[in-house]
């Protein structure tokens, strides 16, 4: 009786093995998204897009306000300094095993009222790293950018 | 069915829609941002006016996100509002508008929007990788099935039952690529095309040729639905839905009636009684019934009641179904014409007829200022269908 065994392997019932067929996926960035990803790679700035109806600016850019549904179409550069909402120190990879070293990852704010941004942060301990921390960005070299978000190689502590 | 439990009548006051293409640079959040604004510039209204959100989105798979009704909720101006995604495949593009209805007829909210998106690009190698796990795992996919398939089979069916020439079919193709030539946002209209084009373009699965099939497509599409008591403060030509249906068939295809799709017909009937319609030939003007292949507007046309099983490709042959002739059928230029972004044909079916009963349609204005029509879709397995009959009043 299937219904009262407990299998140990699901390999242990006749079965067939499947995959998703799709090969990959291409995704656009969209307008807001080129915007950002041309500047970061050929100007090293990081742009936002702000609705002064809402008092919100989107880091990155965005063609309309998600509140008020505003057209926005002007982008301006909101320096590469920013402050850490929130933090997390990974230990675990995906495969459950432990990491080397641990990572950071934190939530960046770019001045009051922007929308954040999720990147890693570096040149900092699990000791000394803290919500509020001022960090700054660390670009690639302008020659290795090829407008990524991983352009920025991490944000560290400033001052 | 209880209509004594309708509380408002539904009115759609504004209607937007991107253009159709291949492959859009916008992200799907983007796209429904562009149509929803539309939308509800011509209502009137900013998006501060909305009371919830209703997104129809087909597979994740087709853009490449999990819970993407989630995903795509801050172009669709869901944020902070009640929302909800529906997905009924193919049927999307007429069941959300139906979901934005209930919404509205409930009494419950006053004024609904509802934004369609598809972005098709983002699944590569073809849209048709992902479209293979509809098959069984264990019965069909061994056998390496492909979509088009089910339709050739159809097809095929609907020609032997019915005595249905193949030519005769591919003259829907010719109409509907012709008409979206007046569409601002057609993907595929053609002036030129003749019937020799669709009979002689590729064999894909027989009987089905490249041409007999729309393509592939991004594009969002957008309406603004408000009840009887507000509908005459924004605009002196609502288009009302005053009636609504769906209905949905074994899953197992090789189940159905593959010649004529009882589903479809089921859901007309509750939308016509609904609607009051009691002899659809003789009251329906406009018809725009969902056409992703040629032969599916003929059996849809049955399904509806508009034309006797197997007599819709003879009117096709005559010119019946023509823009000017004795009942329009899919005068936007439809899935063939303007493209097929799956939920986004919204634009081309409750769309249109918005735009058409309402003397909006510019070019693609069908003469004689109909008013009243049947707008329906199909999909799911290929076993789903959702009709809306729209109305202009006196
Ligand atoms: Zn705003």
């Amino acid at each position: 009786m299937t219904f009262s065994e407990k299998f140990q392997k699901t390999t242990d019932v006749k079965h067939w093995l499947g995959d998703m067929e799709v090969d990959h996926f291409l995704y656009t960035a969209g307008i807001a998204g080129e915007a950002f990803f041309v500047a970061l790679r050929d100007k090293g700035v990081i742009l936002g897009t702000r609705c002064e109806l809402c008092g919100i600016t989107y880091v990155p850019p965005r063609i309309y306000c998600e509140h008020c549904f505003a057209e926005l179409n002007e982008y301006t550069d909101v320096g590469l300094r920013g402050r850490v909402r929130s933090f997390t120190i990974a230990r675990l990879g995906k495969d459950g095993n432990e990491l080397k070293k641990p990572e950071i990852f934190a939530v960046i704010d770019f001045g009051s009222g922007t929308t954040g941004l999720l990147h890693k942060l570096g040149e900092v301990t699990p000791e000394t790293v803290k919500v509020g921390l001022d960090v700054e960005a660390v670009l690639k070299p302008k020659s290795q950018r090829g407008g990524h978000i991983t352009d920025i190689e991490y944000f560290r502590p400033v001052g | 069915m209880n209509l004594g439990k309708i509380h408002k009548d539904v009115a759609v006051v504004g209607a937007g829609m991107t253009l159709f293409s291949r492959r859009l640079q916008e992200t799907g959040k983007e796209m429904s941002w562009q149509a929803a604004q539309m939308a509800l510039d011509q209502a009137g209204l900013t998006l501060d006016d909305i009371d919830a959100v209703i997104m129809g989105s087909a597979p994740d798979a087709f853009d490449g996100v999990h819970k993407k009704g989630d995903w795509l909720i801050d172009g669709a101006g869901g944020v902070n509002k009640p929302y909800m995604r529906v997905y009924t495949g193919g049927g999307t593009a007429v069941f959300a508008p139906i979901a934005g209805w209930w919404h509205v007829a409930s009494g419950m909210f006053e004024r609904v929007l509802v934004v369609c998106e598809e972005k098709m690009s983002s699944c590569q190698p073809h849209a048709q990788s992902a479209f293979a796990h509809i098959w069984d795992p264990i019965l069909d996919r061994p056998l390496k099935p492909n979509l088009v398939w089910i339709f050739a089979m159809e097809m095929q069916r609907y020609m032997h039952t019915y005595n249905v020439r193949y030519e005769d079919i591919a003259l829907v193709a010719v109409k509907n690529k012709r008409n979206a030539v007046g569409h601002p946002c057609a993907q595929l209209a053609d002036p030129d095309i003749t019937l020799e084009d669709v009979i002689n373009s590729e064999p894909m699965a027989l009987p089905v040729r490249r041409l007999d099939i729309s393509p592939p497509s991004d594009g969002a599409a957008a309406l603004v639905l408000v009840s009887e008591d507000t509908a005459y403060e924004l605009t002196n030509e609502p288009v009302w839905m005053d009636g609504v249906g769906w209905c949905i068939d074994s899953t197992m295809w090789t189940n159905r009636d593959l010649a004529f799709p009882k589903f479809v017909a089921r859901a007309a009937r509750m939308a016509y009684e609904m609607a009051g319609i009691k002899n659809p030939r003789e009251e329906i003007d406009i018809a725009e019934p969902y056409d992703p292949f040629d032969y599916k507007e003929l059996q849809h046309l049955e399904a509806l009641g508009l034309a006797d099983p197997g007599e819709a490709a003879i009117m096709t042959r005559e010119g019946k179904t023509q823009r000017d002739g004795e009942l329009p059928v899919c005068p936007s230029g439809g899935l063939l014409g303007v493209g097929n972004p799956i939920a986004a044909t919204l634009g081309i079916k409750v769309g249109e007829l918005f735009w058409q009963l309402s003397g909006q349609a510019g070019a693609r204005q069908v003469p004689g200022d109909p008013a009243v029509g049947v707008a329906q879709a199909w999909g799911d397995l290929m076993q789903f269908s959702s009709v809306i009959v729209m109305r202009r009043r006196p």
